[in-house]
């Protein structure tokens, strides 16, 4: 990633996000992390105090969301980033345990751009990590807002 | 009404039924016997009569004899002699039938014995008087027509007569009483007869329509509790349905949640393996710099273990040994909550009943598991199966899930042998799968249809899912599973599905 693009990671579980963390990092991507535990916190900087998004305009964001969140689902987000006119271009990376058909299908629909399932196996999770940040190496993202 | 009420009702009215019939038959046998009873009365009234009539004819055929013997005396004409010829050879067979008609009565015997002798006698004194004309001796046959021998037997051919006559009269007015009486009785026994056969019609009568009121009655109330069950079934069922969602749910979200964590312990024990690498090549180089000469740099960045020697080697064995036995519980954990998961999930899809060919599915199943079988040095005989309307994925999980147990858990060094036999029985259609393989202890029977738990040796990998998965698939489907087995003897596991099933027996099941 060539331009700074921010990865903002919403994942409820530390443990979780200092692994992603980690794996991303091992995958040779040095962009800035921006950890969120819960929803609500993440929307807040998102869409910034009034709810806009226009805060983010110009930046190039790449958002790695957790289904599984304590305050608000998953799901309220993806919708929200990608029904926001400054946020709709921002790619989103749905990284969550489900693998239920129904709700990738859904998250697919909603306008997500990858859903990877964690696997349990640690290598398996590694290595989808990695590949992920070789993805992000290589691919172009868009500034928020156009 | 109660139960005892009802029977003693039930038996009243048999009861009565049968009271009613004793009469009838009663009535019938007395009349037949009343009425020949009368009948033979009449005929002995008849019987008298004719005797009377038999007498007074004989008595006449005396007379006309006598005349006509008097006249020919008088006259010598010869048409008297035939007229008296034709009275005499009448007088003796009208003699032997009064005294067949009479010879009951012991009083006209006696009597007819008097008559009969009188009557011989005067019949020769006839005879004799007429032989005397016949030999011109007129005079002489005068002389004993003048005679009083012929009047003494006149007199008592009178007299027998009479007797007879007597008696006969007593007994005509003794058998006419009879007959009289006879059917008095007959008419009174069918007059009394029949009024008790209408009371106890009435009777009757009363007695049906007061259990048709109470039967309606019942019949009222139970639609009442029809409608109040239904409506009660209805409530628990959707109830029941909400609770099922509700544990389907919960389980949902419990695997999930517990997979999450999951994923940290798996995660970081792999980190921790990776810190042990790098922390016991930093005790090894330690070791080696204390020891030795000074190692060279290339050594330490090796990725390969390094030598490690005593207590050191144990303690990176040790590390590795805790390490595995986190790693292998994790990956069981793991592979349990994906089993939930997969239940909880086929417990959410919806089932689309289809015409299948069971015999064909059941083909395409084994063909799939032919290398197993080959392996296991099984055969699997197919009979001929119903075809049943069910839903197509649930039946495939169902057989393959049997047929699989069946070939994993056969003897060892025995071949396998596997049948499958299909039937149908009142609506159902009736699946046995049954194997010679090693058996389940009877003790183990309900517990291998539970979720996670297994029975006998456990040489062979599993989760102890497939039969809980199997049985709430055919429970799903409406129908219901059980097994027969014996250890060492091999198993049968039955499996009874509703030959058409549809959405609609599921949810009255569900």
């Amino acid at each position: 990633m060539s331009n700074p693009v921010t990865i903002i990671m919403i994942e409820d579980d530390e443990g979780h996000a200092r692994l992603i963390e980690r794996n991303i990092r091992r995958s040779g991507v040095n962009n800035e992390i921006i950890p969120f535990t819960n929803g609500t916190a993440a929307l807040k900087y998102l869409f910034g105090q009034d709810g806009t998004g226009l805060d983010h305009k110009g930046n190039a964001l790449l958002i790695l969301l957790d289904l599984n969140l304590p305050d608000t689902s998953g799901i309220d987000i993806l919708k929200q980033v990608k029904e926001n006119k400054y946020l709709k271009a921002t790619p989103v990376v749905v990284l969550t345990t489900t693998d239920d058909s129904h709700e990738i299908k859904r998250c697919y629909e909603l306008g997500c751009n990858v859903y990877i399932t964690k696997p349990v196996n640690y290598e398996s999770f590694a290595n989808a990590i990695r590949q992920l940040g070789l993805f992000f190496s290589v691919i172009q993202v868009p500034p928020a807002a156009t | 009404m109660t139960a005892d009420a009802q029977r003693r009702r039930a038996l009243g009215q048999i009861l009565l039924l049968a009271a009613g019939f004793l009469v009838l038959v009663a009535i019938s046998a007395s009349s037949v016997v009343l009425v020949n009873k009368a009948r033979d009365a009449s005929s002995l009234v008849v019987h008298t009569v004719e005797v009377e009539s038999q007498i007074s004819n004989l008595l006449l055929e005396i007379r006309r004899a006598e005349s006509a013997t008097r006249a020919y005396l008088l006259t010598s004409a010869p048409q008297f002699l035939t007229e008296y010829q034709a009275a005499a050879a009448n007088i003796v067979p009208a003699a032997d039938q009064l005294a067949k008609a009479t010879s009951d009565n012991p009083v006209q015997v006696e009597n007819y014995a008097r008559l009969r002798k009188a009557i011989d006698q005067r019949l020769s004194e006839f005879s004799r008087g007429i032989d005397r004309i016949r030999d011109n001796d007129v005079a002489t046959s005068v002389t004993v027509l003048r005679n009083g021998t012929s009047t003494e037997a006149v007199q008592a051919i009178a007299d027998a007569g009479r007797a007879m006559r007597a008696e006969e009269d007593r007994l005509f007015a003794m058998r006419t009483a009879a007959a009289d009486r006879a059917q008095v009785l007959a008419s009174s026994v069918t007059i009394a007869g029949s009024g008790l056969v209408i009371a106890l019609a009435g009777l009757s009568i009363f007695l049906v329509r007061r259990s048709a009121r109470a039967r309606d009655h019942a019949e009222t109330q139970l639609r009442d509790n029809n409608v109040n069950l239904e409506a009660t079934v209805d409530e628990r069922t959707a109830d029941l349905r909400e609770a099922n969602d509700e544990i389907q749910r919960f389980a949902y979200i419990v695997s999930h949640d517990l997979r999450s964590p999951l994923v940290n312990i798996m995660g970081f024990t792999s980190e921790l393996e990776e810190l042990r690498g790098d922390i016991f090549r930093r005790i090894a180089s330690l070791a080696r710099a204390q020891s030795a000469a000074p190692v060279t740099a290339d050594n330490a960045t090796d990725t390969a273990e390094p030598a490690l020697e005593g207590p050191d080697k144990q303690l990176s064995e040790d590390f590795t040994e805790a390490l595995g036995f986190i790693k292998s519980s994790i990956g069981k954990m793991d592979r349990l909550i994906s089993a939930i998961l997969n239940l909880t999930r086929e417990g959410r899809r919806e089932f689309e009943p289809v015409r299948i060919d069971t015999s064909e599915l059941i083909e395409g199943i084994v063909a799939t598991m032919a290398h197993q079988a080959l392996e296991a040095q099984a055969q699997i005989r197919i009979e001929p199966l119903p075809a049943i309307v069910s839903d197509r994925l649930a039946l495939e999980q169902i057989f393959s899930n049997l047929i699989d147990n069946a070939l994993k858990y056969l003897k060892e060094g025995v071949p396998g042998d596997i049948r499958v036999r299909g039937r149908t029985k009142l609506g159902f259609a009736i699946f046995e799968i049954s194997d010679n393989g090693r058996g389940i202890d009877p003790k183990d029977h309900q517990r291998i249809f539970d979720l996670f738990r297994r029975a006998g040796t456990q040489d062979k990998p599993g989760q102890g899912i497939g039969l809980a998965h199997v049985r709430a698939l055919v429970r799903r489907l409406g129908g219901t599973m059980s097994v027969a087995s014996e250890l060492h003897h091999g198993s049968t596991f039955t499996i009874t599905l509703p030959i058409n099933w549809n959405v609609n027996n599921r949810n009255r099941e569900a």
